[in-house]
């Protein structure tokens, strides 16, 4: 599905990934953890170019979105990404935040975008809620807004870079539940997250990103029972 | 006391041509302004050093200047007899641009980087992000010095007695030429800016606690 090559990500003189090669199967939930400043989230955003890449190459679907050629909006489309800070448009109702994407860019109807949406928003118990506009949303609200809006573009994977950081402990379990039940349902994702507890129980493999390079991957009751690595080991020791 | 009365007809005829410059002046300027602003936060060079000569050109020079530039200097040049009218919309169009254009680049700038992504995320190309995410939002920011902006231009407009537009202060001077008296007429051309602006003041000052910025 994914398959990442020898990438290389510099801002400036500062080299943030270090040769990271990696392939992420059909329907594989893969979670990234690592330190901060590990590199993990510019990881996640080359995967749809929201940071150029310096050097290496990504193949999503068979189309290797760094070749200068690819038509960049045309690839985001059909990757989804949840931010940490949600990035919901303030200016707009829950239902447009939503429908703007598909109506849009998969230049859809009204009518046909809103039903799409209004599906989605019942599947993460929005459904009450489509005529707000996000200020008056809590943060794990505003989380499932934010992953309906990713999931009405159809997208082939999905990346959710830290989506429970920014919430209240109390609304980090709603949110975490939403993407199970995504998980569950077949959908492809790479997920950067400090829920260890998530890792262990939804991800098919956990990746450990530091100083730029994957240091250690594999099963995640395997990773956390028995760290190999010692940097992972302290990594763990600092976290469980 | 007679003049103050006398004085108005003057001025009421004056106050058409300050209104007429100054709302289409400025209407132009804003469509100039969004480009040059725009421009200003464009990644191709050209653009950028093309709009930020422009906008440095214009803040770094009085708009008296401007007016005579165009009226007397390109009309000189090019050989063709500009309207004065037409020249006072086309200065005040040019300057207000200028100045817009940095409250555009400020509003643009001021949109949390996170409402980009998103719209870049879902697909959208970078014309259509700024179109629907963006400027919506930049927009409502950009009320109030834009509000200040159109008050600015209307008081600019007094410079253009110079070339004898016939706007509010022209008027009042031709009154004062006429009738050898100066208080009253000058006061009341101070009141009619007044006014326009107080009132310009508070409708502003609504406008922006409804809007919450």
């Amino acid at each position: 599905m994914i398959t990442v090559e020898d990438l290389h990500k510099s801002f400036g003189d500062h080299e943030v990934l270090k040769g990271i090669s990696n392939t992420i199967n059909e329907k594989e939930v893969v979670c990234v953890i690592g330190p901060s400043g590990s590199g993990k989230s510019t990881f996640l955003r080359c995967l749809n170019l929201l940071e150029e890449v310096t050097s290496g190459s990504i193949t999503i679907d068979g189309v290797e979105i760094t070749d200068r050629k690819t038509d960049v909006p045309k690839v985001r489309a059909q990757v989804g990404m949840v931010f940490q800070h949600f990035n919901l448009f303030p200016h707009k109702t829950v239902l447009e935040n939503i429908t703007l994407g598909p109506i849009k860019v998969l230049n859809q109807s009204k009518e046909e975008a809103e039903k799409t949406a209004r599906e989605l928003l019942k599947k993460v118990g929005l459904a009450d809620k489509e005529s707000v506009y996000p200020a008056s949303l809590s943060g794990g609200q505003k989380q499932r807004v934010a992953i309906s809006r990713a999931l009405a573009m159809n997208p082939k994977v999905m990346l959710f870079d830290e989506p429970t950081s920014a919430l209240d402990p109390e609304l980090v379990g709603e949110v975490l539940a939403v993407m199970k039940d995504l998980a569950k349902s077949g959908m492809t994702m790479v997920v950067v997250t400090h829920e260890m507890g998530f890792a262990r129980e939804v991800g098919d493999r956990v990746i450990f990103i530091d100083q730029g390079v994957i240091m250690e991957e594999g099963d995640p009751q395997e990773m956390f029972n028995d760290p190999k690595s010692e940097r992972l080991q302290s990594f763990l020791g600092q976290i469980l | 006391m007679e003049h103050i009365i006398k004085v108005l007809p003057y001025l009421l005829e004056g106050i058409k041509y300050t209104f007429l410059i100054t709302i289409v002046g400025v209407a132009l300027g804003f469509v100039i302004g969004a480009f040059a602003g725009l421009g200003r936060l464009s990644k191709s060079k050209i653009i950028y050093w093309l709009c930020t000569t422009y906008v440095e050109i214009i803040r770094g020079t009085p708009i008296l200047v401007q007016i005579l530039f165009i009226y007397f200097g390109l009309s000189d040049l090019l050989g063709i007899n500009l309207d004065k009218v037409t020249a006072s919309i086309i200065a005040i169009a040019i300057n207000a641009g200028a100045y817009i254009a940095e409250i555009v680049r400020g509003g643009v700038q001021s949109i949390d980087k996170g409402q980009f992504e998103a719209g870049d995320s879902i697909g959208l190309t970078k014309r259509q992000t700024m179109w629907y995410i963006i400027w919506p939002q930049a927009l409502k920011r950009m009320i109030p010095p834009l509000g200040n902006q159109f008050i600015i231009s209307l008081k600019d407009t007094s410079l253009f007695s110079a070339i004898a537009v016939g706007e509010v202060l022209y008027q009042g001077k031709a009154y004062t030429a006429a009738a050898f008296t100066y208080f009253e007429p000058y006061l009341m051309v101070a009141v009619f800016y007044l006014a326009i602006t107080i009132p310009a003041s508070i409708i502003l000052r609504r406008v922006e606690r409804r809007l919450d910025v």
